[in-house]
């Protein structure tokens, strides 16, 4: 086969899948704001866009929609860093000491497998309805991806690398600096993207059920009073953060470690 | 001599001479399992006698459910029948919302795996809701559909349809393009290739959706029944731990957990059944 020279591709070649998306989102909100044109526009079951804008800036200068965010936010960070300080040494520990892998697998797969948030309302009778009930909820979901995915980070680790370390005269301790805590991290980072869903969850679980402040809570409180412009505005905001969460860390992910095949 | 070390010489030594290794005995072959079901019973047992052994506080030795209790409230449930109206609930709401899920996800995902152009286009819609927790449309549901039924197979349906939509579309993709163009050159339009090459081959992928399905559809079962339902398991158990009925609680939890093992368990079965053709599936048996 002959090998030509690529032929330079054109902008919209180049990027054609970011336009392809970007005129899909566009034409769909356009559609959405047009549809009212022959359907009749029910206050009380939809909103538009136009009146979601107009409400969504009205959030942002009162500021009500950052300190739900903020209120949201608390829990949240609690949850996931406790998740990550406890899970990635346990899933650590698991994967390294083969019996405690063997001891402790079949636990976990079992809390991993069951819907835990079927445990949210007794989490909130034990720990109360503050902060420490929604960000222990947040915790217990998040936890278990890190346990796993350090533990499968440990056991993938490269032999051959160990016992050069070995050979070299390493200790432990250069053994987990070196070799072990490198090779864990695109799995721990992996790890982060599914807990980060999941802690997401914990939240509006803990507000929908200890209803007191936060997005979640919003957006349940939008709803009862039909204000379902300032409704769609906040789950908006909530899918843009989740969205930009995730692609942030999936972003990272092939930034940081461009070895790692796409999960 | 730690794990790894010991673990390297008995590679070496079975690799070498298999047949002059006497050494696997009954521990080695089921140290995992014993260590596995020993710590699983272990922790029940501690559960079991902790308040015996531990002072509580009176009120908190209320709420205290000990698997002794739990047990015998999940055996009542069942004996006096009082599960199956609310199990069924549940249950329905939870096959309707998977059906519809299949139904949708499964076409689109093949849809979207041989067109380029309406992947491109309805990617960000895809990312945008597989990313966000289904629980946030919840009240939006609930004005829309009411308590009921419907608003449960809605959550179930969003929570079920994006690990089929981009399993089946990722099975599509990586479908082998040698097949492909064999039966292509033998005259096979869109519809041949999709049932005799991408279909087939996309079934791993396939069968691996359809378990994170199940999972995301018992989730969705739960938290739609958790507040916003009238009857079903989940709102049997939120009933009871708002009367700090917690061996309740955890019988409801036990009775989802072993809906979503029965379900992936078929999901395996078929998946055995179909891929009886296949040649590692072969070699395996």
């Amino acid at each position: 086969m002959a090998e030509d020279a690529a032929p330079r591709l054109n902008f919209a070649e180049r990027y054609r899948k970011l336009l392809l998306g970007g005129v899909a989102v566009a034409l769909f909100f356009a559609a959405w704001q047009a549809i009212f044109v022959v359907v009749p526009f029910n206050p009380l079951f939809i909103s538009k866009p136009s009146l979601i804008a107009a409400g969504y800036v009205d959030l942002i200068e009162s500021g009500d929609l950052f300190h739900d965010l903020a209120v949201s936010a608390v829990p949240f960070v609690y949850g996931l860093v406790a998740a990550v300080v406890v899970g990635v040494p346990l899933g650590i520990v698991m994967g390294w000491r083969v019996r405690v892998g063997y001891a402790l697998d079949p636990l976990m797969t079992v809390f991993y497998a069951s819907p835990l948030v079927a445990l949210a309302p007794l989490v909130v009778i034990f720990f109360g309805v503050g902060v420490g009930g929604k960000a222990a909820i947040i915790f217990f979901l998040a936890v278990f991806p890190f346990v796993f995915n350090a533990c499968a980070g440990v056991r993938a680790v490269d032999r051959l690398l160990v016992n050069v370390v070995r050979s070299l005269g390493g200790s432990e301790w250069d053994l987990y600096l070196k070799v072990i805590f490198p090779s864990v991290l695109p799995y721990i980072v992996a790890a982060s993207r599914i807990a980060v869903g999941r802690a997401l969850i914990g939240v509006l679980v803990g507000e929908f059920f200890a209803a007191s402040e936060g997005i979640g809570y919003a957006i349940s409180r939008f709803g009862d009073i039909f204000a379902l412009d300032r409704m769609f505005g906040c789950i908006l905001t909530v899918m843009v953060i989740a969205v930009a969460l995730t692609e942030g860390i999936r972003w990272a992910e092939r930034a940081a470690f461009p070895w790692r095949a796409e999960q | 001599m730690t794990e790894i070390q010991a673990a390297d010489v008995e590679i070496a030594a079975t690799t070498a001479d298999d047949a002059g290794a006497p050494r696997k005995g009954v521990w080695r072959r089921f140290e995992p399992t014993i260590l596995g079901t020993g710590t699983i019973v272990l922790l029940l047992l501690v559960w079991e006698f902790l308040p015996r052994i531990v002072p509580m506080k009176e009120g908190t030795k209320l709420f205290f459910a000990v698997p002794s209790q739990i047990a015998g409230t999940l055996w009542d449930m069942f004996a006096t029948g009082m599960i199956w109206a609310p199990l069924g609930v549940s249950a329905s709401a939870f096959a309707i919302g998977l059906a519809f899920a299949i139904v949708a996800g499964l076409p689109l995902g093949i849809l979207l795996g041989r067109s380029a152009t309406l992947d491109a286009m309805l990617d960000p819609f895809i990312t945008a809701f597989n990313a966000t927790p289904r629980l946030v449309f919840l009240p939006l549901l609930l004005l829309w559909f009411g308590i009921g039924l419907w608003s449960k197979v809605a959550v179930v349906f969003l929570g079920a349809l994006f690990p089929l939509l981009i399993n089946t579309y990722e099975g599509v993709r990586n479908a082998d393009k040698l097949l492909i163009n064999v039966v292509r050159s033998f005259g096979a339009k869109e519809w041949d290739i999709a049932r005799l090459v991408v279909v087939p081959n996309s079934l791993p992928y396939i069968v691996v959706g359809l378990r994170l399905a199940i999972g995301r559809a018992v989730l969705g079962v739960v938290v739609a029944e958790f507040f916003g339902s009238e009857d079903g398991l989940g709102v049997v158990m939120v009933r009871a731990a708002s009367r700090f009925q917690v061996d309740v609680v955890f019988a409801g939890l036990i009775v989802f957990a072993a809906l979503s093992l029965l379900m992936t368990g078929l999901v395996k079965l078929l998946e055995d059944r179909m891929s009886r053709w296949r040649p590692e599936h072969v070699n395996a048996n």
